[in-house]
């Protein structure tokens, strides 16, 4: 009885306003509330409110066959909240027809998992209770930002006492194997304890999130009945197909007119033709399918690129030295001022963890003079970085003026 | 394919990229198979031309090891012209008293410049006495005319020069075989209109700046109305960027379809390790280097410079070249308190600007209108990161550099603090930019140049 397993990740960041060097120790506000609620009111509009609505209306046509997973990040949910609360509440419907499952993951989709232990576990626990106070769920499963994962983090992981962990099926780690049976974590890593792992198809996942409406792709145009005939062909090598993917696949980055939702809307029938095939979350995945092996990975992984690493985050140095010098301002925070610390400058500190501030420094695709179809809202990754090092300056010198950075060396 | 190209002026005997570029490019053309004369007013021997027939206005020519020899073809014609054994001619023909860019005022301080050395009592102020005179022009008489005579504007003038000029190179290559006049710049611009005129070649012209972008809102009418009469008269156009061909196509009419982009290349080799293993300076160095003109923004580059001093002390600003706005610059740099953070070291050449690109940490270049913009490709070259102005051609090809309107001071200071601060900025932008400046070579430009032949020949 194989599986189709759809998790899907809704994310927005808080996006930094343009911040002079100039606007250090004269003005703390940083993000940029205007565009952000633009993005996120066109994001809801285009995508959140009509894929919810489609979802809910499948769920309700299936009778509960039609079953799916969502981790919605803390900073999406505050911007859902503050711009568009008919997008929460449509989640929180989702939620209510106990067929759509919440995974947990870090509240400000950071690499704390990577720099921080305990800062980690912190935004670990507060996206926990986000869930549990706006959906009713403790959840079991979790997934790391961008499916950052390792053996250290499947660690830090168990520790927190989940049941398992969702993971990219990278080639290299996996190896011979297919990502089409549940794995777990190497039990000495988890002292002895089974913390199972779901490994993202990502040739069917891309083939919805990034090729759907490629014309040039020998498969266009992708019907549902033709992929459910691949996912099919699963049958008897393995227990699950797992779909992970950006929600924003439908209608942000595959526009309504691509026929992505008419997809979508047939595809549940077209899985469930074949009867022995349903739909399952990934709680239910790991309590059906026994782990097949032990997984050890012995490299960050993550769902990025063809790389499946970090370089989108840390490949080069602005990246590395922004990422170093936010959590040690952090750390310094935490060493100065204890469990007094602000709430709020907390909140601020964390809002600047958030990946996508490194994502946009990333150089790697900016090279040939390509202009990265990567929605990005600067002009260069040198001017993002610029923008966030004004800014971790200002809040620096505010909360920590007793700190001050060497100047660096002259190169020579 | 035989092109016969006017220029103005030719490595190392340069005063600004127009040289570079027409060094460059005539080699990508000659690694096409393109055989090139580059004609120049004055050669001074020393110019590379291994890969090009140089011919001055004269009709002298180098030879590949920069001798300068009356060329073959122009001997006989020329029975009048001797030359001495090591290749110094002297000529009875009038100085070709042009150099590229000149405005009628730094034309007259050139002339006025000319006029001392002719009264200096040196050889070569003898020489140039024995020259003017040949020609029916009393070195006494050399004066910087009738500014003030609006009726007879430059009477001994750069017109004059440009026409003479005209003149001359048709009287040496009418008879010349070749299918393709190209030139440089609106001095050659009458010369390639009068040479189309006499042999019936197509004409191309290439626009490596206009007078709209040197003057600005002052633009002198006369040269304007030079360049528009060659830009109507030629057969297509090159431009040197999309922002170039905008600018002909609104401020002088030309159709667009008529304007071709050739974007300017760069040789990637390197040499900065050399001047950088034993840097004297202890500072962190910004650089500006150019002609100090309206056109190069040198006065937004000293405000900003006012704003990044209070932040980072340790640094010094560099402003190498010469032109009419260096003195107020300097006046200004002492009104700002500004003095230990400035050097004016004045016109560089050669290994000077090689070892000035290589130790500088940033390269500005805050044109108000820049057609291209070439110097950002040769810091790039020297693996130091530029700050560039919007309002430059190059910007439509870099995309690892730092970009800022020409009249934003403060984003210019901040992106200059950052670059000061940040050495992990510089080595991502360098890093990447090494790269991208590969693809930006001028085998390219010419490929795209023979294209633009082809829809003439």
């Amino acid at each position: 009885m194989p599986s189709v397993c759809f998790y899907f990740q809704v994310h927005q960041p808080f996006r930094i306003k343009r911040y002079s060097f100039f606007q250090v120790n004269h003005d703390h506000i940083y993000f940029d509330d205007e565009k952000n609620g633009t993005v996120l009111k066109k994001v809801a509009e285009k995508c959140y409110l009509p894929t919810n609505a489609t979802m809910l209306e499948l769920v309700k046509r299936h009778q509960g066959a039609f079953r799916i997973a969502y981790s919605i990040t803390g900073t999406a949910i505050e911007q859902m909240k503050l711009y568009s609360p008919e997008t929460l509440r449509s989640f929180e419907k989702l939620a209510e027809t106990g067929a759509v499952e919440f995974v947990n993951e870090t509240y400000y989709h950071s690499l704390a998992a990577v720099y921080h232990a305990d800062e980690f576990r912190e935004q670990v626990a507060k996206h926990r209770e986000l869930v549990k106070e706006l959906f009713g769920q403790t959840p079991r499963v979790f997934r790391n930002t961008e499916l950052i994962y390792s053996d250290e983090v499947g660690q830090l992981v168990s520790e927190l006492g989940f049941d398992a962990v969702i993971a990219e099926g990278a080639d290299d780690v996996l190896g011979w194997r297919t990502p089409n049976f549940v794995y777990s974590v190497p039990r000495q890593l988890t002292s002895g304890r089974e913390v199972k792992l779901l490994l993202k198809n990502y040739r069917l996942s891309d083939d919805i999130a990034f090729r759907f409406s490629n014309r040039g792709w020998p498969e266009w145009p992708l019907t549902a009945e033709k992929f459910a005939g691949w996912v099919h062909e699963v049958s008897g090598g393995g227990d699950v197909v797992n779909l992970f993917m950006d929600y924003e696949t439908f209608g942000e980055h595959q526009w309504a007119d691509t026929g992505i939702f008419e997809f979508l809307k047939h595809l549940p029938e077209m899985i469930l033709r074949k009867p022995d095939w349903n739909f399952a979350t990934p709680s239910q995945v790991i309590d059906r399918y026994p782990s097949r092996a032990e997984l050890p990975f012995h490299r960050l992984t993550s769902w990025a690129d063809v790389e499946r690493d970090l370089t989108a985050w840390r490949g080069n140095r602005m990246q590395n030295s922004a990422l170093n010098l936010v959590y040690e301002i952090g750390q310094r925070l935490k060493d100065k001022f204890g469990d007094a610390v602000d709430p709020l400058v907390l909140d601020t500190w964390r809002k600047l963890l958030t990946s996508d501030h490194f994502y946009y420094m990333c150089t790697k695709w900016f090279a040939d003079g390509d202009v990265h179809a990567y929605f990005s809202p600067y002009e260069s990754p040198y001017e993002a970085f610029i923008n966030f090092m004004n800014v971790i300056r200002d809040f620096r010198e505010r909360w920590l003026p007793e700190w001050k950075l060497e100047v660096p060396e002259v190169a020579g | 394919m035989r092109v016969l190209m006017l220029g103005w002026e030719f490595p190392p005997h340069i005063s600004g990229g127009l040289g570079t570029a027409c060094e460059g490019l005539t080699t990508g053309l000659a690694r096409h198979g393109v055989d090139v004369t580059f004609v120049v007013p004055e050669l001074f021997g020393g110019e590379k031309s291994d890969h090009v027939h140089l011919v001055d206005s004269h009709g002298r020519i180098t030879d590949e090891r920069g001798t300068l020899h009356i060329s073959d073809e122009t001997e006989e014609a020329d029975d009048g012209l001797q030359f001495p054994a090591k290749g110094r001619v002297r000529t009875k023909r009038v100085p070709a008293m042009l150099m590229p860019y000149l405005t009628p005022e730094t034309f007259d301080d050139y002339v006025s410049k000319l006029k001392a050395l002719a009264g200096e009592l040196s050889t070569r102020g003898a020489s140039l006495r024995a020259e003017l005179d040949s020609v029916g022009i009393e070195s006494g008489a050399l004066s910087p005319t009738s500014a003030r005579n609006p009726s007879v504007h430059y009477s001994w003038d750069m017109f004059g020069e440009v026409s003479r000029y005209a003149a001359r190179i048709s009287e040496l290559f009418s008879g010349y075989s070749f299918d393709v006049i190209h030139c440089h710049d609106w001095m050659t611009f009458p010369a390639g209109v009068t040479l189309k005129k006499m042999t019936g070649r197509p004409l191309v012209l290439h626009v490596h700046s206009a007078e709209f972008d040197r003057s600005g809102a002052h633009v002198n009418d006369q040269i304007f109305g030079v360049e528009r009469w060659g830009l109507e008269n030629a057969d297509v156009i090159i431009a040197v960027s999309y922002y170039t061909r905008r600018i002909l196509n609104e401020q002088y009419g030309i159709p667009l379809e008529k304007i071709a982009v050739v974007h300017n290349g760069v040789y990637s080799d390197t040499v900065r390790e050399r001047y950088r293993s034993d840097r004297r300076w202890p500072s962190r160095i910004v650089l500006f280097l150019g002609r100090i003109t309206f056109q190069k923004g040198p006065d937004y580059f000293v405000e900003a410079a006012a704003k990044v001093v209070p932040i980072v002390p340790d640094v010094l600003f560099v402003m190498a070249g010469t032109g009419d706005m260096r003195q107020r610059m300097i006046d200004r740099v002492h009104e700002l308190g500004l003095q230990d953070n400035f050097y004016f070291p004045g016109f560089l050449r050669g290994q000077e600007v090689e070892e000035m690109f290589s130790l500088a940490d940033v390269y500005v270049m805050p044109s108000v209108s820049e057609p291209f913009g070439i110097s950002a490709l040769e810091a790039i070259k020297f693996e130091t990161p530029v700050i560039i102005s919007r309002q430059s051609g190059v910007s439509e090809v870099l995309s690892h550099a730092l970009k800022v309107d020409f009249w934003d001071i403060e984003r210019l200071a901040d992106l200059m603090i950052n670059a000061l601060l940040h050495p992990e900025l510089r080595e991502d932008m360098i890093s990447m930019a090494r790269n991208e400046v590969r693809r930006l070579h001028w085998e390219a430009s010419a490929i795209k140049t023979v294209e633009v032949y082809r829809r003439v020949c």
